[in-house]
């Protein structure tokens, strides 16, 4: 209960400061995409009328299609071989009972937080200068495993930490062989994690700009495109495409969180 | 493991090896053991200006994300119902996964010469012209950054005071303290590590933005990873190099001291 005499106004000033602040995180993302039908050729005030013109100028635009398809290609290995590795190291983090836990988990968190321009710089010169390789999509695919391995291992991991043992236990207690354990128990149980981070990856993967700027070739990603177009100025179509990114990432988003939740009420439920 | 030695550590150490040497007239790399990259770092002002710039730029951004993050996560953890904090959580994630790009840009159209604010601020008759006092200087970079970071910090903040007992507040309160003392003495001690990750979240990023001062900070705006990238744009690798490994160092250094108080999972594994 409130104890302050002015708690009524307190928790009112805190209410409108709230609603002030989801009004400012949503108010660039709703002018993004009003500007995506506006007519004249520059986005901006005074909207001088509304059409889906840059929508079809986007669907047909051929370098969109292939910055496009190098993006997914890009996210899809990424997300493949960074749900694998990373899921492996989340075993050997959790499971291991190594000396190093500390030490691993710092170094798994080390490139979430180092800044990508530092991650894309060092590619850059590993790969040019020290090992002679040329820049293309698949150093980008390297320098994308460099952070999104680093998300699975922390969600994965995060799972198998509340994981209950037990139940390893009891499947072997009832004859299972480990192979079995692992694939009808642990699995199953940790899927929605290592889906989370998967789905996770693509995104992170898709959306990444700073990394790719510096270890991509003479192709082009998504970002990049939009990177090349915004450089000159602002277009409507660069908005009609960002709207379409924005709602394939808000669904994506809502298939991640969905899995997560579910995860947690299994758990809450487990541990009662 | 392996990989992330492969592809993450070795880059660094070798770049490390990089400062070390010098280029050229041809700008060419020569292995010529010096400390002259660093060196210059130290003696030349424009360095120590804008990594010192970059430095108030963090803080500054840090401090008004905290400032906005606290009543905010507060007001939503005490007062509202859980159904309703998880749906304006959601809210406050979902740009924060969007394109960090596409929110940056998103920005020129509200900030630009045309943008929302001026026809806003034209509209209301305050201002004649368009004004450029928000776009290409530092206020701009700042408003901008804050919109971007300002999820880390909610979410840390979140995860902090989620775990808190508000009834003892009150305990304090019935004790004789006054509100701003049970503030202090009962909560802020225990959120805490939800503050240090908050500002480390906020922070540290930032030391390696460029992409922000690029499209709205215009000439001045520029913070020390615009040096970098240029340094290299001019193929200038060891000087280039060099300022990297100075903020790598620093970013490192920090979250070691912190690494107890850091929690990553708070941030990045909520869905």
């Amino acid at each position: 209960m409130p104890v302050s005499p002015f708690a009524r106004q307190t928790r009112w000033g805190l209410a409108v400061l709230a609603g002030a602040i989801l009004a400012f995180l949503y108010l660039p993302i709703a002018f993004l995409i009003l500007f995506s039908f506006e007519v004249a050729d520059t986005p901006g005030f005074p909207i001088t009328g509304l059409t889906t013109h840059w929508y079809e100028v986007m669907l047909s635009d051929s370098a969109i299609h292939t910055a496009l398809f190098n993006s997914v290609v890009v996210a899809v290995i990424v997300a493949f071989l960074a749900t694998v590795i990373g899921t492996m190291a989340a075993f050997a983090l959790v499971r291991g009972g190594s000396r190093f836990a500390g030490t691993s988990r710092l170094l798994f968190t080390l490139p979430i937080m180092i800044p990508g321009v530092l991650i894309g710089i060092g590619l850059l010169i590993f790969v040019r200068r020290a090992v002679g390789l040329k820049l293309g999509l698949d150093t980008v695919i390297a320098g994308h495993l460099v952070f999104t391995t680093s998300f699975v291992v922390l969600i994965v991991a995060a799972r198998l930490q509340g994981f209950d043992r037990r139940l390893e236990w009891a499947a072997a207690d009832l004859g299972a062989s480990s192979r079995q354990t692992l694939r009808y128990i642990v699995l199953p149980l940790i899927a929605p994690a290592i889906i989370a981070g998967a789905l996770l990856s693509v995104t992170l993967s898709i959306d990444e700009f700073v990394i790719t700027f510096f270890t991509i070739g003479p192709q082009l990603t998504l970002p990049l495109y939009i990177y090349t177009q915004i450089k000159f100025g602002v277009t409507p179509e660069v908005n009609a495409l960002a709207t379409v990114i924005l709602v394939v990432t808000l669904a994506v988003f809502g298939l991640l969180s969905l899995l997560l939740s579910s995860g947690r009420r299994y758990r809450r439920r487990g541990s009662e | 493991m392996f990989m992330l030695t492969f592809l993450f550590l070795v880059p660094m150490a070798i770049m490390f090896v990089f400062s070390l040497w010098r280029t050229n007239t041809n700008f060419d790399v020569v292995a010529d053991w010096n400390l002259n990259n660093y060196a210059r770092f130290f003696n030349q002002p424009t360095y120590i200006r804008t990594f010192a710039k970059t430095l108030v730029m963090a803080a500054a951004v840090t401090g008004a994300g905290l400032a906005l993050a606290l009543p905010f996560t507060y007001f939503l953890v005490r007062y509202t119902s859980r159904r309703l904090q998880r749906a304006v959580l959601l809210a406050v994630i979902v740009p924060f996964w969007t394109s960090y790009l596409l929110r940056v840009y998103a920005w020129q159209a509200i900030l630009g010469e045309r943008g929302a604010l001026n026809q806003f601020l034209m509209g209301i008759g305050l201002i004649k012209e368009p004004t450029t006092l928000l776009v290409y200087n530092d206020l701009g970079v700042f408003v901008v950054l804050v919109y971007v970071y300002f999820p880390f910090a909610a979410l840390a903040l979140y995860a902090a005071l989620e775990k808190f007992d508000f009834t003892q507040l009150n305990a304090a309160q019935d004790l004789g303290a006054r509100p701003d003392q049970a503030f202090r003495h009962i909560l802020l001690p225990q959120i805490r590590t939800g503050i240090i990750t908050a500002c480390i979240f906020v922070f540290i990023p930032i030391l390696g933005e460029f992409l922000t001062p690029t499209l709205v900070g215009g000439a001045q705006g520029s913070l020390i990873a615009n040096l970098v990238v240029n340094f290299f744009r001019q193929a200038q690798i060891p000087e280039g190099s060099a300022l990297a490994i100075v903020i790598a160092v620093f970013v490192t250094i920090v979250l070691i001291v912190f690494r107890r108080s850091l929690r990553v999972e708070d941030v990045v594994a909520r869905g």
